[in-house]
């Protein structure tokens, strides 16, 4: 930990959860492999996108696990939302070839260098990446589904809500009455 | 002599030998594997976006539905870290409590578990005995929650309401059951020569690349790493119980299988230690603001537990508002799907595939989420 706080601005999210933010493709390649091979923090757990659309940015979190898997650092990284891409870190980790399969489809990003990047959960996806904020899933629905009636007997859940309260003031008057009759 | 042709078949998603709805697609010359690829898409339920349209207490309900054999892990991920962002504290009790409902849940996994890696060769008895075990640890759910899978229990700020009365001697009485019953499993299933025989050198894996690809849970303590979130990255009051993180050398699906067996004796052990410790009084859950007035902040999180099946993660961003930015779950099915798997089922036989991916505990919805 000390050679990374030596080097960059470390933020502690909680005792064991820290993160480093950089802004450009180079320092980002330069910190995945500062804190590969001069920290403990060697295995790549997770990479993970949030969509910060009224910033332009999609922000990428590349979350490393230290040896004795007891703390966790985030690196982190704003990409442009029009295409930009970044340098697959498959051939490092080779967890990291499903991670950025499952980024491309689910917001659009191109891994550079990364082969597998056809479809993985959605077949024949035609529409916007759905994890992007853009993409409205009411639309989407209204656009491809037909509205389903309910059966017929369904009660109107109003009607069976007033029946119930009635129910419940009838069944406590009743009772008042009894512990009325008893004293 | 007639020369070998290579076919093609697909294991899945309408077979019993996969672990739910998931396929792999295998390359075969005679009975042996020369290529496997993972191929899911069957149970995309959209449970991300879903949750970021809606409020943060609302996106509750969803979390618990992303793993079926063992939803808790879910809501104390979720719970966690909403908690974590919005700087709740929860009690002294509601932390025993939600230790509780992890353990129970792992015991009931871990009886799933025994009931899918069993009939994977043929053993069904094994599966009806520990299927009709882990119901009883459902009925305790169903008392604790009113739910026998999804809970719906453990809840940002604690848990949703206090213990039933008697419900720590009803635990106690099944865990002087199991405790029983675990004997009896080592007869019927971890010392059955045909599991031995079959499990014994299938599958290896090897301790360093492990490690190095991030797999956790049994295919890590399977191959000697004693790695554990409980100890190593204490949650809830984990570091006040006392409990060992059983390993294996093998690297094998039976040494995958001996860290579960002994996992459910420290699960009972676990279980009586909280039974014991669990405060009498304090609030089970804090006061919250109204879903619509209930806000995170603009910052993000890492939370994560141990399931089952290994380390279970969410990472979750708020943004100021009442709706969670982006929250991402991260199982050890995705890692252990593709990245495990695909090699490992290479140079295997056919009727290994079923066994295999039963020991690695892979579960597609959370794949999908």
């Amino acid at each position: 930990m000390n050679a990374l706080t030596t080097r960059y601005d470390v933020t502690e999210k909680n005792p064991r959860l820290f993160s480093i933010e950089v802004d450009t493709r180079d320092a980002w390649r330069e910190a995945i492999d500062f804190v590969t091979t001069h920290t403990a923090f060697v295995t790549l757990s997770q990479i993970t996108c949030a969509d910060w659309i009224e910033e332009e940015v999609f922000r990428l979190t590349y979350l490393f696990t230290d040896r004795a898997r007891s703390q966790n650092l985030m690196v982190q990284l704003p990409i442009r939302r029009d295409g930009e891409g970044l340098p697959s870190l498959s051939n490092r980790f080779p967890q990291a070839e499903v991670m950025e399969r499952d980024l491309h489809e689910m917001y659009g990003i191109p891994f550079e260098g990364n082969d597998t990047l056809y479809p993985f959960v959605l077949e024949g996806w035609t529409d916007l990446p759905p994890l992007r904020r853009e993409f409205d899933t009411l639309a989407y629905v209204h656009a491809h589904y037909d509205f389903q009636q309910g059966r017929e007997d369904n009660k109107d859940v109003k009607v069976e809500q007033k029946r119930r309260r009635e129910e419940a003031k009838r069944l406590k008057a009743e009772q008042e009455e009894a512990s009325h009759d008893g004293e | 002599m007639m020369e070998s042709k290579q076919i093609k078949i697909f294991h899945g998603p309408q077979h019993p030998g996969i672990t739910g709805n998931m396929s792999v697609e295998l390359d075969l010359i005679g009975e042996t594997i020369q290529r496997a690829r993972t191929h899911v898409g069957y149970l995309h339920r959209g449970f991300e976006k879903l949750v970021e349209r809606r409020t943060v207490l609302q996106a509750f309900t969803i979390v618990c539905r992303i793993c079926v054999p063992e939803p808790d892990p879910n809501e104390e991920n979720f719970a966690r870290a909403v908690e974590g962002l919005a700087g709740i504290t929860i009690s002294e009790r509601a932390q025993y409590i939600r230790v509780m409902v992890q353990e129970m849940s792992r015991l009931a996994a871990q009886l799933l578990w025994m009931g899918g890696q069993s009939g994977s060769i043929g053993l069904g008895t094994v599966g009806q005995w520990s299927l009709y075990d882990r119901d009883l640890i459902l009925d305790l759910f169903e008392q604790l929650t009113g739910g026998r899978v999804y809970h719906m229990y453990t809840f940002p700020g604690g848990v949703r309401r206090d213990l039933p009365a008697g419900f720590l001697l009803r635990l106690s009485e099944l865990l002087d059951y199991l405790d029983k019953q675990l004997p009896r499993y080592d007869k019927i299933f971890f010392d059955n020569a045909t599991f031995r025989t079959r499990a014994i050198g299938t599958g290896v894996i090897d301790s360093d690349t492990a490690l190095e690809r991030g797999y956790v849970g049994q295919a890590l303590r399977g191959c000697g790493i004693e790695r554990d979130l409980r100890r190593d990255n204490p949650y809830l009051v984990y570091d006040r119980l006392a409990f060992d993180i059983p390993t294996f050398d093998g690297g094998d699906v039976y040494s995958r299988a001996l860290v579960r067996r002994e996992e459910m004796r420290q699960s009972i052990r676990i279980l009586r230690q909280v039974i014991a410790q669990m405060p009498e009084e304090g609030l089970v859950m804090q006061k919250l603001p109204k879903h619509r007035k209930f806000t995170l902040p603009k910052d993000d999180i890492y939370v994560a537990t141990e399931s089952a099946r290994g380390e279970f993660g969410y990472y979750m961003a708020g943004d100021g508002s009442a709706h969670i930015r982006r929250m991402q779950v991260k199982g050890p099915s995705l890692i252990h799907g593709f990245t495990l798997l695909e090699p490992l089922l290479e140079g295997e036989e056919l009727s290994n595939v079923a066994l295999i991916m039963n020991s690695l505990g892979i579960c597609p919805p959370e794949i999908e989420r």
